[in-house]
């Protein structure tokens, strides 16, 4: 019953050190009964050592062109592909097959998990920071605080994201790349240069994401504020801050991982949008949003440059999502005994 | 009974075969309509739209050329305003100027204009205009095309007047035309009165004298002057339309027009259409009566225009990079494509005044160290030819590499070492510390051009050169204000067809000035003789010298290729082979 | 206790209130437009061909660049908040055309000029909403609605055979609509759909202003579906993923909310429990994403309208900062904001009906 189930984690009695490890422990043991999310976090762990150990996995560094080799395929792809039959010129030093510049498309995929995972991780990371704080502070402290709060979000949220991450890669590069040493302006251009140009895209992107977060986060603070459980912890003498952490926060975090786990792709095919139209990372840096655009150019005659980076990103995808709906049921109170 | 009716009835479908076929295909009877243009202006009401779904008559059937203009609308078809190759294209085949180039051969051809006279300081052109070119426009709700007429009802047709007020539009700062730099450059006073120093326009150096003659002053004796003078921005435009529809007078339903065709439709971002002039005099050999009645033109990107063009709805397109091999491995296809040039040159610049590229030898050995063709065969998948100086042959005076088989710059990695060399041995450089940056703008092509050469410097010369590009626009900004940027990539596409027009670019004061950062007293005067000189064959010589000194001696740039593209027909499009960039549809047909 | 309270609507009031806020937020949003786009280098009329300074300064005069900043943008503003009362009917110039124009007897009510565009010779601002924002807004619509229709159930169900195959199938083909872009499944669809099968044309789209009531095509039938069928489901498959996993995840979560178990223990059918219970709080997190899906929706796409060669709006966002347009720059963002600032304020009216814990103070 709930009453129970809040008194036992609640802070009425004491001993709350021991309850809070129980909370997160159990959690876990709860997320790794989830086979689901047991193979999303396996596919992470892989990716992420394929971007650590990236130099040793790959065959060819990501830059090595062999101009020849342009757009050759590995035997299997004209037989996977049928249609490719007939004009596709074959070798099979290549893996997957080589771009139009003939580089390792492999390789380059492999490279290109270092810049996409940390869009994936980098992007969220700053949306739920800036916009869970913002917006649970804001939920909960209702009123005219709540009310003012909202106006700004709602002048940053009407802002066309695209537009304004476009106006502002604009920015950081053109003003950006004329500083003259020693200035705030020179330091982070140089900063973003040996992340191979992501550093404003990060900016970019969290300047732009956090808006929905703290919108999302507001409501769901907003309709669990006045659930029988939070006045029961009140009329038990909780204080505002623990009633935050403790009662409403686990119960709302929910819909807002699973939300920013869907906002990845949207992560990641933004920075494939920007390396579309040439504000994304620099060449020859690879990333998997800008070998599927390149790709979907030649997606009529050589279907696998652009197949297989998506197939990355999908097979991501699903990692991310099992793990974020594990995570979810993972931190359900409710869901206790249901697994 | 049955034979009989048999008989009747055979008899009768032979008759009607018989009949149809004396039909003559297309009858267009010039339906005279009072086009009341004085009038006052009628509010913009909402036209309520009939879907009409036209079934075309069974005996003649209607020609529709499809093609695509490329992505984005084509932002005018004003012939004051055009900038662009698609808009230029529409304009001159709505309007036409004095002269106009043939696009198979490169030559000026009499256009509106019979003849012309030439005073003996070369200064002063007196042209005799055609009389009997009517002005006309579509007209949607009888489908046809009809004359315009004048407050007494009489047909207009294309004066001297016309064309001197087109000049003077053109010319007058209040339309703030961004091409009437060709015209200030060479004719009388047109800069003063351009830049609003003078008002007068009869101190402008154009004149009609009466309805078919026009007088133009111009500043020098060059070879160009005709060339220019009949340039889109010099055709004659319908002053009394442009008084009273402003800015609207191009738009569908407004736009009048006297070549050999008119604006039918115009749907932004979508299509645009033209539709025959059936009034075009038939007697004019180089500018024919068209035997297609539409030309529409899409405004798809090139990949999905190509996709258009497989599904059999586009008749002619360009080929996406991506689809050359396949196209070509194709048995079919591969029949239909061809390599058409367009003139311009495609090029790295140098800024001379950045280390270490203030030192000629650096230039030259980079410019001697990049495979054109490698890059054309691999990269542009053949849409290029090797670029061995900067004017593009097939324009007027300029070199050609059968006629000059050895001028200009090669492929040659051991001459680039041993001059980068001697310059590392006098500084006690090393080629990996030099710090070179390639600019470009950002596009696909552009990219994988820069990777690829960026690699070849690295094979041949050991540098370490490092890439960064920037969107259009800021390039546009950073390239002459920038004092840090080294080599960039540059384009020129001509003007009108003359190598004056491309070599002039370098001379101080022109086009790349500051962005080369380079002026050379000598090799101004190279190109000033070269524009002044009047025999064709000794221009080509001067060109030539002139081009050898810019590629080789001083290496200011490094030419890369001049442009062609591929395109693909469908086999029933019959079409002349253009060497101009211009295409002429009134002499091109649909055989199917 | 003196006189009874005046009974005004506190709904009502609300709304009063956000809309004078949202004239606020258009202002502040056009500032900051503003000063961004001229901070960018560059300007709509540099060319590689060098401009020579007497043309720049025509040019510059022409479009007004250059008085001061200041003065431009309140000119702009003035003349897009300001309407006036002339006898002079429109010229054909594209300075000074407005978008609402209204003709009594010989007197014209003029409101609302958003500017010529500086690429586009013969064209104004207004001349593109017009033209264009129709066709964005009816591809929008469609694609939500393909969204909606293929995501709702899709979630909906999951959520109620959770662990089930249909749960696993029908969420990883939810999780397949995100990850593959437009930009791939676009020309997938017209390769296969298009050229290869020939049962739907590449590109195009099926109606052309002028447009029925401004707004709609003026016939449907095949010759307007058979263009929107592709670039609506190759939009509107991502947003139905997004759609899917959302509602399957609150309803998840719904569902073990105390007031169903009571509910069940009432013995009330389960449709009657899911229906009338649960769907309607598990929608909340749906909806607040549905106000911004719609506005970014119908403000155009910019691959999708490249890729199916369709007029619409969603090109001009990217085109008209590459072309520093400024003023359809300008226009564009302030449409998308008065769109996202009319959803998010529809949005949040559908909250307090679906959850009456929500109260509006």
């Amino acid at each position: 019953m709930a009453i129970t189930h809040r008194a036992r984690s609640g802070d009425a009695v004491g001993g709350s050190k021991h309850q809070r490890e129980s909370l997160w422990t159990d959690a876990w043991r709860r997320l790794v009964r989830n086979r689901a999310a047991v193979i999303g976090m396996s596919i992470i762990v892989i990716l992420v050592l394929t971007a650590i150990l990236a130099p040793q996995i790959a065959p060819q560094g990501f830059a090595d062109q062999a101009r020849e080799d342009h757009d050759k395929v590995p035997e299997w792809a004209t037989q996977l592909f049928p249609t490719m039959a007939g004009y596709a010129r074959i070798s099979d030093k290549y893996l997957l097959g080589a771009d139009y510049a003939g580089r390792d498309l492999f390789s380059r995929m492999v490279y290109g998990t270092r810049i996409s995972l940390a869009v994936a991780f980098v992007g969220p990371l700053i949306s739920l920071l800036i916009g869970v704080t913002y917006g649970s502070i804001s939920g909960f402290l209702g009123g005219q605080v709540d009310e003012l709060m909202m106006r700004f979000v709602d002048v940053m949220y009407a802002f066309p994201g695209l537009l304004l991450i476009i106006l502002l890669m604009f920015f950081f590069r053109s003003t950006f790349s004329n500083a003259e040493p020693g200035t705030l302006g020179y330091a982070l251009n140089a900063m973003d240069a040996r992340f191979g140009g992501m550093l404003f895209i990060f900016i970019g992107i969290g300047f732009t994401a956090w808006d929905g977060m703290a919108r999302l986060t507001r409501a769901q603070v907003l309709s669990v504020r006045e659930k029988e459980f939070i006045e029961a912890a009140r009329t038990v003498g909780a204080s505002d801050v623990r009633i935050m952490f403790r009662h409403i926060l686990p119960n709302i975090v929910g819909p807002l991982v699973v939300t920013e786990t869907l906002s990845i792709p949207g992560y990641i095919s933004t920075e494939a949008f920007l390396s579309f139209i040439g504000l994304g990372v620099n060449p020859p840096t690879p990333s998997w949003g800008s070998m599927i655009s390149d790709g979907a150019q030649a997606l009529r005659s050589y279907p696998n440059q652009a197949i297989f980076p998506a197939l990355a990103l999908a097979i991501t995808m699903f990692a991310f999502n099992f793990l974020g709906d594990g995570l979810r049921d993972a931190f359900d109170p409710r869901l206790r005994g249901t697994q | 009974m049955t034979h009989k009716t048999w008989m009747a009835v055979s008899l009768l479908v032979i008759v009607s075969l018989i009949l149809a076929a004396c039909q003559p295909q297309t009858i267009e009877k010039p339906v005279v309509q009072t086009v009341v243009v004085t009038a006052p202006p009628q509010v913009k009401t909402e036209t309520k739209e009939v879907v009409v779904t036209a079934t075309p008559k069974p005996a003649d059937k209607v020609k529709v050329l499809r093609l695509n203009a490329g992505e984005g609308d084509i932002p005018t078809i004003d012939p004051a305003l055009a900038v662009d190759v698609a808009s230029v294209q529409i304009i001159d085949e709505t309007t036409v100027g004095f002269v106009r180039q043939n696009e198979t051969t490169g030559n000026i051809e009499k256009a509106m204009a019979t003849s012309w006279n030439i005073s003996p300081d070369g200064l002063v052109y007196t042209f005799h205009l055609r009389t009997d070119v009517p002005w006309v426009k579509y007209d949607a709700k009888t489908k046809q095309v009809v004359k315009i007429k004048d407050g007494d009802g009489k047909d207009r047709t294309v004066t001297a007047k016309d064309f001197e007020y087109g000049i003077l539009r053109t010319l007058d700062k209040k339309t703030a035309s961004e091409y009437a730099y060709v015209l200030t450059d060479v004719i009388s006073n047109a800069a003063q009165f351009n830049s609003g120093e003078i008002t007068d326009t009869a101190k402008v150096g154009v004149k009609a004298i009466d309805d078919a003659t026009l007088r133009i002053t111009f500043n020098e004796p060059v070879a160009y002057n005709l060339n220019i003078a009949g340039l889109w921005v010099a055709h004659a435009q319908p002053s009394w339309l442009i008084e009273e529809k402003k800015d609207r007078w191009t738009e569908t339903g407004n736009q009048q027009s006297y070549g050999p065709f008119t604006l039918k439709e115009w749907i932004h971002d979508s299509s645009l259409t033209l539709v025959k002039n059936p009034f075009w005099p038939a007697d004019i050999p180089n500018i024919p009566q068209s035997k297609i009645d539409e030309v529409t033109f899409a405004m798809l990107a090139a990949t999905p225009a190509f996709s258009e063009f497989e599904a059999g709805n586009l008749d002619v397109a360009g080929i996406p990079l991506s689809d050359v091999d396949r196209v070509k491995a194709d048995p079919k296809l591969s029949k239909q494509v061809e390599n058409v040039p367009t003139m311009g040159t495609e090029f790295y610049t140098f800024n001379v005044k950045k280390a270490p590229l203030d030192d000629v030898r650096v230039r030259r050995a980079l410019s001697y160290a990049i495979d054109r063709k490698s890059v054309i065969d691999n990269i542009v998948k053949g849409q290029g030819e090797p670029a061995r100086w900067f004017c593009r042959p097939g324009v007027a005076a300029c070199p050609t590499p059968d006629k000059y088989p050895n001028l200009g710059i090669k492929y040659d990695p051991a001459k680039a070492k041993s001059e980068l060399d001697a310059y590392l041995k006098e500084k006690n450089l090393t080629a990996d510390k030099l710090d070179l940056t390639l600019t470009y703008n950002t596009t696909e092509g552009n990219k994988k051009i820069a990777e690829a050469i960026v690699a070849m410097w690295k094979e041949v010369l050991g540098l370490n050169a490092k890439m960064t590009n920037m969107e259009w626009k800021t390039y546009l900004a950073q390239w002459t204000s920038d004092p840090n940027m080294q080599i960039m990539r540059g384009t020129w596409v001509q003007d009108y067809q003359d190598a004056n027009n491309f070599d002039k670019v370098f001379s101080t004061g022109g086009a790349y000035a500051d962005i080369t950062r380079w002026s050379d007293p000598k090799y101004d005067e190279m190109c000033a003789k070269a524009a002044k000189e009047q025999d064709p064959a000794r221009r080509i010589e001067l060109y030539s010298q002139a081009d050898q000194y810019l590629v080789v001696d001083q290496a200011v740039i490094a030419p890369l290729y001049w442009y062609s593209g591929l395109v693909i027909y469908q086999p029933y499009v019959k079409h002349t082979q253009s060497i101009t960039g211009y295409d002429w549809f009134e002499k091109w047909d649909l055989a199917n | 206790m003196g006189n009874p309270p005046v009974k005004v609507n506190p709904m009502g009031r609300y709304i009063i209130r956000r809309f004078l806020w949202m004239l606020l937020v258009l202002l502040v949003v056009s500032v900051v437009t503003f000063l961004m786009e001229h901070a960018l280098p560059g300007g709509p009329f540099d060319r590689e061909k060098k401009v020579s300074p007497e043309i720049m300064a025509n040019l510059n005069a022409r479009y007004r660049l250059d008085q001061p900043l200041w003065k431009q943008y309140f000119q702009y503003v003035s003349d897009i908040m300001l309407p006036h009362i002339t006898t002079a009917p429109p010229s054909g110039s594209v300075m000074d055309d407005t978008l609402i124009t209204i003709q009594a007897g010989n007197l014209y009510f003029r409101w609302m000029n958003f500017g010529p565009s500086y690429k586009s010779k013969s064209r104004s601002v207004n001349d593109m909403f017009r033209e264009q924002l129709p066709v964005s807004m009816q591809l929008g619509v469609m694609a939500l609605l393909v969204a909606i229709v293929i995501g709702l159930p899709m979630g909906i169900l999951a959520a109620l055979k959770q662990n089930t195959l249909w749960d696993y199938v029908g969420m990883s083909v939810a999780i397949l609509g995100v990850s593959v872009p437009v930009i791939v499944l676009g020309p997938l669809m017209v390769w296969i759909l298009g050229v290869t099968l020939k049962w739907l044309p590449p590109t195009g789209w099926g109606a052309k202003p002028p447009f029925l009531l401004g707004l709609f095509p003026h016939s449907l039938t095949w010759d307007y579906w058979k263009y929107a069928i592709m670039p609506s489901f190759a939009l509107g498959v991502g947003s139905s993923a997004i759609i899917a996993r959302l509602t399957r995840a609150s309803l998840l979560q719904v569902i073990r909310e105390d007031y169903i178990r009571t509910a069940r223990a009432k013995g009330l059918a389960e449709r009657v429990v899911i229906v009338r219970h649960a769907l309607k709080n598990s929608l909340i997190p749906v909806v607040t994403v549905l106000g911004p899906m719609f506005a970014a929706l119908v403000t155009g796409t910019f691959v999708t309208e490249l890729i199916f060669g369709i007029p619409g709006l969603g090109k001009y966002f990217v085109t008209s900062i590459s072309n520093r347009d400024y003023t359809v720059i300008m226009g564009t963002v302030l449409l998308y904001a008065v769109f996202l600032v009319i959803s998010n304020l529809v949005v949040d009216i559908l909250y307090a009906y679906l959850d009456p814990r929500i109260q509006y103070k």
